[in-house]
Formats: C-alpha cells, structure tokens, sequence
C-alpha cells in the first residue's frame, strides 16, 4: 500500500502542469472551433472554404505531428515556442477543428427564424448571432464539445513529447527512476480517469443548470 | 525533387508497419467489440458490470498510458514477454475494442424492439435471433461511428513509436533527426497521414452506401 501511495506526492508537479495545459487550451480550443463554425456557415465562399480546410487538416493529422511541427519545424522559420506554449497551441488548435463541426451543426440546427425575428427587430447580424443565434447553439453543442473536452484531457498526456513534464511525464521519469512501470502506470491512467470523472460532472451540471434555465427553448 | 523521393522511400517503409498496427488494433477491437456490444445490451449483469470496469479502464486512460502500462507493465511480467509490436496492437486494440463495443451497443438500441420479438416468435434462438436479424441492421447504424474509430485508431497508432515500434512516425523522427529537413520531413508525413484518414473515411462511405437499405433507417428510428 505504501508504494502506492509513495507514488502520488512525485506526481502533484505534473499533474499541476496537466491542469493549467487544460485550462489553457480549452478556452483557445472553444474560441477557435465557434470562430470556424461561424465562418463556415455565414462566411463568404473563400472563408467557408478556409474553415473547412481547417477542420480537415487538424483532423486528419495525428496530434503528435501537430505538435512535433509547431515545436520542432516553427523554429526553423524564426518563430520559437516554448513547450507549454506549442503544447497549448496545439491542443487548442486540434480540439478546436473538433468542436467546430459540433458547433457548426448546433449553429444550423437552431431554427432560421430565430435569426430573421433578432434582424427583424432591428438587431445588426452580428448582434442577432450572437445573442439569438449562439446560445441556443451552445447549449445543443453541450455533449459533443463535452466529449471534445474529455478527449482533450486525456490527450493532454502527449505533452511530454515536447518535453513538457506534465502528468504522463512525471510518470514516465518516475517509472524510470523507481523500475516500477506497471504501478506507475497504473496510477497515472487513474488520476486522468479521475480528471475526467470531474470534468463529466461538471458538464452534466452546466447541462443541468442550462436545461433550467431555459426550459423552453433547451429543447 | 530527388530529396522528396529520397524521404518518401524511408517513409512509405514505415506505412507498411502503420497500416499493420492499423488492421490489427481495428479487427481485434472489432472481433472483440461485437459480443462486448451485445453483451452490454443482452448480457447478465455480472459481465455488464465487469464490462463496465473494462470500459472505464480502457476509455478512461489516456492512448499513450495504455501503450506504456502494456508495453512496460504487463509485457515485463515473467513469462508474458510482448514485444514492442504486440504490445501496441493489444493495447490499442483493447481500447478500440472498448469504443467499438459502446458504438455496437448504442447501435443494437436502434433496431427497433419488435425485430427481436418478431425474430423469436417465429421461432429463431436467441443466438439465431441476434446474428440474423438485430446485428445485420445494427451494423449498418454503426458504420458511420466506425468511419470515425478508424480515423481515431490510424491517429493513435502515431503514438506507438513511444514503446518502439518503428512506424511512420518513428521514420520521420529518425529522417528528421539524420537528413536535418524538418520541415519537409514533418510535412510529407502530416501529407501521407491526411491521405491515409481521407481515403479510409472515402472507403467507410463507400460501404454505407453500398449496404444501405432503402427506408431501413427511416423506419427504426422513428421515435418510440
């Protein structure tokens, strides 16, 4: 028992740097992936063309390659991050081509009067998307950006591939210092399983809390 | 140009060994998340809870803990001796197994209650009932959930290089490292995995269509 435990106060640095990667990279993913899903279904030709782009690179290529290239092949060009800024990026950039097609679908789901009824009131078209159009479509967008975030948290663990020490890190240095992989291990996929466990809960409650307050139109 | 053609022979050698950890983590999460599906809808509720654990576990942990926690943990138990290819065809095919049976499951949940009932009534066992008439339409419901694990699994299979196994991604970082051209390197092999996603995604699709059955969809999903 105490090994197991022995294990946890040599992770606490990682997991700290796993928690603020998260809470970086999910508020860039969710601005980068509505910015896409708007262009993409109000934007001009070549912009709906752009976005669409977007979503298919950063969802066709394996995030390690992202992260190698913004970490290892950007310097080449004059621009230098560092880990936990590519790392961010990239996760931020990934997540977001993912949490655009949720969105964009969420966007087109809410019924095209709503849009016409805000213009018809005098509202400017970006006043009436984003204070008609938008948070119908957040909350329709809850489940799908939730599991985005969820896989977010776990991918999170690729950020030791850029040299980060983060969580999967720790874990990774402290298995090689102690030969105990299996128990190393194994602790670590439980405290991201616990990360997750918490960020389910508090998806459910912001579903909860929306699904009230709007009882409504939340349907 | 010869640089390109150079690089991309070093390359294409290590899709060989992606498309082999792709076919054998995708057909083991297959051939393993068929019954795991049907088991979590039909099975006794000891094997649903034990599926739960497997789930939770397999879902749960990140793509790259399962690699290290077989490669490193089970495959270093005395006598086990995986290497490095088996370790990550097991594990991601455990996990993928695990997303496939979530998928079969929510797809048997679609076919529409009165199948089954009709299928046993007219005499079918439950086995003959389930294989003959609940999984040819599930399958079909699954089919677009199983584009998206492909391109999940080809994905993760970037990741197996961390236990060792000299694939694509391995290649690139070893012609990165040698031949000095990041750039280019990184570029081609964001180019052959984009090519690999699309055609996959293009070959599901093709399927889909060619096994759709005209209303099938229309009619078990009207709302009960």
């Amino acid at each position: 028992m105490s090994v197991w435990l022995s294990i946890l106060p040599e992770l606490a640095d990682g997991l700290a740097t796993t928690l603020l990667l998260i809470a970086a990279s999910v508020p860039l993913g969710l601005v980068l992936g509505t910015s896409a899903a708007l262009l993409r279904v109000y934007g001009p030709r070549p912009l709906r063309a752009a976005a669409a782009m977007y979503q298919s690179v950063f969802r066709g290529v394996p995030l390690v390659v992202q992260l190698f290239v913004l970490y290892y092949v950007l310097p080449r060009w004059g621009l230098l991050l560092s880990p936990f800024a590519a790392a961010t990026i990239g996760f931020g950039l990934c997540s977001g081509a993912y949490h655009s097609e949720y969105i964009r679908s969420a966007i087109q789901s809410v019924p095209p009067g709503q849009l016409e009824a805000a213009r018809a009131l005098g509202m400017s078209p970006l006043r009436a998307v984003w204070s008609v159009v938008l948070p119908q479509a957040a909350r329709k967008a809850v489940p799908g950006c939730g599991n985005e975030i969820v896989y977010l948290v776990k991918y999170s663990s690729l950020a030791y591939l850029v040299t980060l020490v983060d969580l999967a890190g720790a874990g990774r240095l402290q298995a090689y210092a102690s030969f105990r992989f299996f128990e190393v291990f194994l602790v670590v996929g439980l405290v991201y399983l616990a990360l997750v466990a918490v960020v389910r809960a508090a998806l459910h409650l912001l579903q909860r809390y929306w699904r009230r307050s709007t009882a409504v139109i939340g349907r | 140009m010869n640089v390109i053609i150079n690089l991309l022979s070093v390359l294409l050698a290590g899709v060989g060994t992606t498309l082999l950890l792709l076919a054998g983590a995708l057909s083991a999460g297959f051939a393993l998340g068929v019954p795991i599906g049907i088991l979590h809808v039909f099975g006794p509720w000891p094997v649903r809870a034990l599926l739960h654990a497997f789930d939770l576990i397999l879902r749960g942990f990140p793509a790259i803990v399962l690699l290290f926690l077989f490669y490193f943990g089970i495959g270093a138990i005395d006598g086990v001796d995986l290497s490095s290819l088996q370790a990550a065809i097991l594990a991601l095919g455990l996990r993928s197994a695990a997303y496939q049976g979530q998928l079969v499951r929510g797809a048997i949940r679609m076919v529409e209650p009165g199948q089954l009932e009709a299928a046993r009534s007219l005499g079918m066992s439950l086995p003959q009932a389930l294989l003959q008439v609940v999984l040819p339409q599930a399958l079909r419901f699954a089919l677009p959930g199983l584009a998206n694990e492909y391109s999940v699994v080809l994905k993760d299979t970037a990741l197996a290089f961390v236990v060792g196994v000299v694939e694509l991604m391995s290649r690139a970082k070893f012609l990165a490292a040698s031949t000095r051209q990041l750039t280019l390197v990184y570029l081609l092999v964001a180019l052959l995995y984009w090519l690999l996603t699309q055609a996959g995604l293009f070959a599901f699709f093709a399927a889909e269509r060619r096994t759709s059955v005209p209303r099938l969809g229309a009619d078990s999903r009207r709302p009960r």
